[in-house]
């Protein structure tokens, strides 16, 4: 497959990461906590998700036949269709659509796009190596994991704007506090499904050190790793300063917001190139 | 420094051709140096898969697609027919589609003399 073929199917991958993630995450977090002002934020995640959907649909056709006919070749999109391939790609399109749609319908709504996030997760589920293995335990590991990070990621836009204004420092350091205690139970699920995970895939410290799939896994770990760093700062320091109204403690907690926020971009264009390209040992 | 880079892009990119090639065995085998054209090539397959494209090039010309004819089915093993180029050296590529719904490819490579 031409190189620029790869590349345009990692991005999209890429994209289709940020856009479940984003969307998902912020319909979780405006539930928990209550937030407002979110619509705008998750409609645009979700219509990302959606075309990043398609598309990662159609650059599958394309691998198929090694070109860029593929991806309008209906042979091969019929082929696909018929595969666990089709089933996430519908799994995902109805999920998605039901995540937006529900934005707009009031208090009940928030409950279809719930359920409509955690069907776009579950998508996730269904295919990639670690569907591949035959118990159930694999895949329910795999979506904890994917709702942490969900969560995680949800704060960060919200929390970010709250600290960003001085009228809502309180608010910032309030919803912060209770994000802080929830995820002292999210964050060590996350790293144990993820830990679990890396064991079934790699295996062995070998391939862990001596394969591109395994040292790319290591970089990720690294990367999550300083983003823990920076959201036990945020806990133990700068949210306790917040909520006596410190504005120094806002310009410290909105940078570190934003640092999660690059962390969490190279993660997930890390993550995208792990289950695109590198072959597992 | 510079041949250290490029062998471990060499690396990177051919464990990436190693993700999924379930290929067992073909007729000519990889790197085979055969006297006669055969009139078709053979691929046999570990597990059922639905081969969605090959391709043969000749002396590292352009790739020319090879008729799948009927075998457009999820199956083990493949035949195809030969175009006679002469003698040369042979790249055979293939892509095909897993049950589970992965994308497969390979290659091999022959010489007639």
């Amino acid at each position: 497959m031409p190189e620029a073929l790869i590349l345009a199917a990692i991005v999209t991958k890429f994209l289709l990461y940020l856009g479940v993630m984003l969307s998902t995450g912020t319909v979780i977090v405006t539930f928990v906590f209550n937030l407002r002002h979110t619509r705008s934020l998750t409609i645009v995640f979700s219509v990302l998700g959606l075309i990043a959907t398609i598309f990662g649909f159609l650059f599958r056709g394309a691998s198929l036949t090694g070109d860029i006919t593929g991806m309008i070749d209906p042979e091969m999109l019929g082929l696909l269709w018929n595969t666990p391939v089709g089933t996430v790609f519908i799994l995902r399109v109805v999920g998605l659509s039901l995540l937006f749609v529900g934005l707009f319908l009031g208090r009940i709504g928030i409950w279809i796009s719930i359920i409509g996030g955690i069907s776009a997760l579950l998508s996730f589920a269904q295919i990639g190596h670690i569907s591949g293995n035959k118990f159930a335990l694999a895949e329910f590991a795999l979506l904890l994991h994917l709702l942490a990070i969900a969560f995680w990621i949800g704060i960060l836009i919200p929390l970010k704007r709250l600290a960003s204004s001085s009228s809502t420092y309180i608010v910032a350091a309030k919803i912060g506090h209770r994000f802080g205690i929830i995820a002292s139970v999210t964050v060590p699920i996350l790293i144990v499904m993820g830990g679990y995970m890396s064991y079934e895939l790699v295996g062995s410290i070998a391939a862990l050190t001596g394969t591109a799939y395994g040292q790319a896994l290591i970089i990720k770990v690294v990367l999550v790793g300083s983003l823990l760093g920076l959201a036990a700062a945020n806990k133990i320091r700068f949210i306790p300063a917040l909520s006596t109204g410190d504005p120094n403690a806002a310009t410290h907690l909105t940078r570190s917001l934003f640092f999660e926020w690059i962390i969490i971009i190279a993660v997930l264009a890390l993550t995208a190139v792990l289950t695109t390209n590198l072959a597992l040992p | 420094m510079k041949n250290f880079l490029i062998s471990i892009i060499i690396c990177f990119w051919a464990t990436m051709a190693m993700a999924h090639s379930p290929l067992d065995q073909t007729t000519p085998a990889n790197e085979d140096i055969i006297t006669e054209l055969p009139t078709e090539i053979l691929m046999k397959f570990k597990a059922d898969i639905r081969m969605t494209r090959v391709s043969i090039s000749y002396e590292g010309g352009d790739s020319i697609k090879m008729d799948l004819g009927d075998q457009t089915n999820f199956m083990q093993e493949f035949s195809l027919l030969m175009n006679d180029m002469g003698k040369g050296s042979y790249l055979v590529e293939w892509r095909g589609l897993s049950a589970d719904g992965h994308a497969l490819n390979g290659a091999f490579s022959f010489t007639v003399e």
